[in-house]
């Protein structure tokens, strides 16, 4: 009796589910997708990619090229932005212009939501643009997106805490800079330098410059590749160079911003961005003449060390409901005028050799661009993007498991396991 | 009338008799409720008044939480990553998510750690919230005020904002706790980092979900406990039984539906808890506290594997009905005794 | 018979323990959010603050949307309540008070729905709201918070109406009510405890629901929760302004609760058994 019942309710709530499927929809595509959809476009810019007043402009000047248009820029986070960005891809409204990191961008083109630029490349300054730089844009022959800007990582350091342990000229090799922070640390200052565990991008330059190979190819699939002495080295450094503070194992450089820890002033250097300077600054004003800015200095003294030639691409949305504003807009932006802009304000490296001039004064900019001379990226394979989806294996298991006190070696099988569980999903 | 309410009183507890929370009413109406009664007239309108006056639940259920249903199962057999998400594609896999996850040792871990994490914080929960009902009976007029105060803040505390505070009372460097277990001499507690590791995790996971359940359950015993009548105690006091021998014999016996329904309403909290532990550490370290809910979550939006994902979600409802045939059995007995 | 001094302290004692236990996280959090930033990250933590400030919740306050995000909480909180109350007692009414076939169907299947786990349903619920062009809009929130609630309500609500002497809405109709009359003007005023009770664990659980907003709003569609749980992410390690920020969010809670509590506790019944 029991039983029966219970099976007929189930019957009873299937039919009622199947038949509100039939008509939820029907009413789903009868919708109007936003009324100022041909209007207005928006435009996603992540988080330290938008200087205020190259914001302000580009937005006034548009508005101006195109009375009756609007620019709706929004900022994101880096932190999820994978998810929010593939969901958002898929909506009916995506937005219309997207700055896509350079490392996630053949992620995204192959998911088919970016679209396909190559008949205006020409018209977007295609044939100056910096070679390094274009290459992540381009997805199976296609251009999928255009290269916006570069940047690599620098040291950012407070002269004053340098000036007051004695320390007269920046470091120019690996064991000057050990030293120097010693000196710091003897002087009392706990955090002589801030490196948190997970500061993915800091560390994949020390991969480069260990010469270490993140993927391996195995037939048809690419397997993860931690567990050789060249990523054990690398790991070697982080390690060394996280013992010269108290940032934590566990957590990434945005968890809390590392600028706000080192706006608090007692914090020697951090590895960062011009932005993240400029953001210290702006919560500290008293900052505002002590910090300076070295590339983070090789073996010996002759060259700098590699770095990771962070960066980020500029793409149109396949969905976007306004491709004609969103080629505009995104002319404009490749234009020599704001493209300049964009390099003076924001200190970063542009995309064409001919806009280098505007860093000029820029202390942060001609350090990263000297220091870009040695870039390089992780490795441009769609399946990549699985790695870096949160948790990064990378990160979460062999950055912070190695400073934990595992073997770099059982940490990185670990690592490897996971990393070859992502990259075989397509 | 007044021969009716004083016939509900020797019941046991019942919302008649001053419910101060929700819950004791829940626990107490859901055991007993009153004989329906039979429709006063016979009418043809009478005789779909009550299908009528369900009309509504019945179709919020069906689109709101059988369609979600259904639509998770049907995304349960499909490869849905990315591209097909972007795409708007279907492609189907059969049981390909299912056989994925049941020969992966990873949902077998988290499965097994589900099932001991909410074993483990409903028996807390429950001991301790019966002891602290026993006791709040047993203080004085001042101190259960006191008491109740504390078990209300507590009970009141939103999670999201008890997850941020929790974080911040275990925090590594500043946190009032580790400072204080440093104080007492323990110092290996010195700027110890809780969220690094499994147990730790876990036992602030832990804390935070019993801190945040034991006043329902002490506040409602409670509720229930002043509906036994004090002759009753006394009655047992006089027969010399002991405080042990009073609970399981008078108490319990007395107060089974509350006990059941509590116990039932907990493992189904405790199980689905989302929050807590996602906002507190994500699952966090390596993915070692993850319980099923936050691992269809991770996998599914976390790493974009939705298809996946749906699949851990169905097996999740499985086992969760599993856990909780031997409710829905007790349940429905007592209601074929009315 | 009298229990020694021991005997009577214990209970005391341990009642004073708990109370801490229960209390001091509450209390950490609203201490910190008026302390001075020098004062949270000292070596030694200030037990009882001496300093004053309001700096973090001007802070909390002038975060980016503050304001739209109470408003959508509040939005969506009081629509599901009222919603689920509305529909919880038709139902609860008929389940209460009247014999059907069917009758025991349909409370298995409330036992059911609340036992969904709506964390886990995320992706399917994410792909039916943006199917249905329903994204960022506090409508679709509104309805599956009242479908979370609704099971309990109409479980709790059941119990509330069956404890309404039956024989009350009989005499009512005895004078001529129909049946419709002696609900709204029998029970339903006998019920208003009841519903305040059960409304309580509805304003809990929407108030604080996190996973489905996660996935279905972003920007000025947000509700407090995430605000809330992002508010770190955008402040760093900011405790003050983060601890000022989850008092906010705690604080309709608490008075919510204190409120309903009493009146729920008021004599129910009472007024019309006794007058």
């Amino acid at each position: 009796m029991k039983r029966k019942l219970i099976g007929a309710i189930g019957v009873a709530g299937m039919m009622i589910g199947v038949a509100a499927c039939g008509g939820s929809g029907g009413s789903g595509g009868s919708k109007a997708s936003g009324g100022d959809a041909g209007n207005t476009i928006t435009v996603w810019l992540m988080s330290g990619s938008n200087p205020p007043n190259w914001t302000k402009q580009i937005t006034a000047a548009y508005e101006k090229k195109y009375p009756g248009k609007k620019v709706k820029i929004a900022v994101q986070q880096w932190d999820g932005i994978q998810q929010k960005l593939t969901t958002a891809l898929s909506e009916s409204t995506p937005p219309d212009v997207i700055e896509v990191g350079n490392t996630q961008t053949p992620y995204y083109a192959a998911t088919g939501g970016l679209k396909d630029l190559s008949k205006d490349k020409a018209a977007l300054g295609g044939a100056d643009w910096l070679p390094a730089m274009a290459k992540s844009s381009v997805y199976d022959g296609k251009q999928i997106a255009v290269p916006w800007y570069a940047a690599s990582r620098v040291v950012v350091y407070n002269k004053k805490i340098w000036a007051d342990a004695g320390i007269k000229s920046t470091p120019k090799t690996q064991d000057e800079l050990f030293t120097d922070l010693g000196k710091i640390q003897a002087k009392g200052t706990k955090d002589a330098l801030y490196l948190p565990g997970r500061d993915w991008y800091a560390f994949d330059g020390m991969l480069l410059d260990a010469g270490a190979d993140l993927v391996k190819k195995d037939g048809d699939t690419y397997k993860g590749n931690l567990d050789t002495p060249q990523a054990a080295q690398a790991m070697a450094l982080y390690k060394k160079l996280n013992s010269y503070g108290t940032a934590p194992k566990d957590k990434d450089e945005a968890t809390p911003q590392q600028s706000d820890v080192f706006a608090k002033g007692d914090v020697g250097a951090f590895i960062g961005l011009g932005w993240e300077a400029a953001g210290a600054i702006s919560k500290n004003p008293k900052l505002k003449d002590q910090v300076g800015f070295f590339a983070l200095p090789g073996k010996t003294a002759d060259k700098t060390a590699a770095v990771f030639l962070g960066g980020s691409n500029l793409a149109i949305s396949q969905g976007t409901k306004n491709p004609k504003g969103a080629m505009n807009f995104l002319k404009m932006a490749m234009s020599d005028k704001f493209e300049g802009a964009l390099a003076k304000e924001g200190g970063i490296v542009p995309n064409k050799a001919s806009l280098n001039s505007n860093l000029a004064g820029n202390a942060f900019g001609t350090v990263s661009a000297a220091a870009a001379a040695n870039g390089g990226t992780t490795p441009l394979i769609p399946e990549w993007g699985n790695v870096e989806n949160a948790p990064n294996p990378i990160t979460t298991l062999y950055m912070t498991g190695v400073l934990q006190g595992q073997s770099p070696s059982a940490a990185a099988k670990k690592a490897d396991a996971e990393m070859d569980k992502r990259l075989s999903q397509k | 009338m007044a021969a009716q309410y004083r016939g509900t009183k020797t019941r046991g507890p019942d919302p008649a008799v001053t419910p101060p929370q929700a819950g004791a009413a829940l626990v107490a109406g859901s055991a007993k409720p009153s004989r329906p009664a039979r429709p006063s007239t016979t009418g043809r309108a009478s005789r779909f008044l009550p299908y009528l006056l369900l009309l509504p639940t019945l179709v919020a259920t069906a689109v709101l939480l059988g369609y979600p249903l259904v639509r998770n199962l049907l995304i349960s057999f499909q490869t849905l990553e990315p591209f097909q998400l972007i795409q708007h594609t279907t492609e189907w896999n059969g049981f390909g998510n299912y056989a994925d996850q049941l020969t992966s040792s990873d949902f077998w871990h988290t499965a097994g750690r589900s099932v001991a994490f909410t074993a483990a914080n409903v028996v807390l929960i429950m001991v301790a919230g019966t002891l602290i009902g026993l006791l709040l009976k047993r203080l004085g007029k001042r101190m259960r005020l006191l008491l109740s105060i504390g078990l209300v803040f507590a009970w009141a505390m939103p999670q999201v904002a008890g997850t941020t505070v929790y974080q911040w009372l275990f925090d590594t460097r500043n946190g009032v706790v580790n400072w204080a277990l440093d104080g007492v001499g323990w110092h290996a507690m010195h700027n110890y980092n809780w969220l690094g590791h499994q147990l730790s995790t876990f036992a602030v996971i832990t804390l935070m979900v019993v801190w945040g359940s034991i006043p329902f359950v002490a506040l409602n015993l409670f509720a229930g406990l002043t509906t036994v009548s004090a002759e009753i105690f006394e009655a047992a006091r006089m027969d010399g039984a002991s405080a042990w021998r009073t609970f399981w014999q008078v108490v319990f016996p007395m107060l089974k539906p509350f006990f059941l329904s509590t116990t039932f309403l907990e493992v189904i909290w405790v199980f689905k808890a989302f929050t807590q532990v996602y906002a507190l550490n994500a699952g966090g370290p390596e993915g070692l506290t993850e319980t099923l809910p936050v691992y269809a979550y991770v996998e599914g939006f976390g790493n974009q594997h939705f298809g996946t994902g749906a699949a851990i979600s169905m097996l999740t409802i499985v086992i969760l009905m599993a856990l909780m045939s031997y409710y829905f059995r007790v349940i429905l007995k007592q209601e074929d005794e009315l | 018979m009298r229990r020694s001094l021991a005997g009577r302290l214990w209970p005391n004692i341990i009642a004073v323990v708990l109370f801490v236990f229960f209390i001091f996280p509450v209390y950490w959090m609203v201490t910190t959010a008026f302390k001075p930033d020098l004062d949270i990250v000292s070596s030694t933590p200030v037990l009882f603050p001496t300093h004053w400030t309001f700096t973090h919740f001007v802070k909390a306050v002038h975060a980016d949307g503050f304001w739209t995000f109470v408003g959508n909480s509040f939005f969506v909180t009081i629509g599901a309540v009222v919603l689920s109350l509305i529909v919880a007692t038709l139902s609860s009414f008929a389940v209460a008070r009247m014999r059907f076939k069917g009758r025991k169907a349909f409370i298995l299947m409330i036992m059911m729905a609340q036992m969904a786990p709506w964390e886990v349903l995320t992706i399917s619920v994410y792909l039916i709201v943006r199917d249905s062009n329903a994204l960022n809009s506090l409508l679709p929130l509104t309805l599956f918070y009242m479908m979370m609630v609704l099971p309990f309500t109409i479980w709790t609500l059941r119990g509330f109406i069956a404890a309404v002497p039956k024989e009350l809405e009989e005499a009512a109709l005895v004078d001529g009510c129909t049946r419709f009359q002696s609900f709204v003007r029998i029970v339903l005023p006998l019920l208003a405890p009841g519903l305040m009770a059960t409304s309580l664990f509805g304003y809990i659980t929407a108030w604080n629901e996190y996973a489905l907003v996660l996935i279905l709003n972003k920007d000025s569609g947000q509700t407090l929760t995430l605000w809330l749980t992002q508010f770190q992410t955008n402040f760093g390690d900011d405790w003050g302004a983060t601890m000022a920020a989850a008092s906010f969010f705690t604080l309709p809670v608490v008075v919510v609760f204190l409120f309903l509590q009493r009146r729920a506790g008021g004599g129910l019944l009472s007024g019309a058994v006794k007058g």
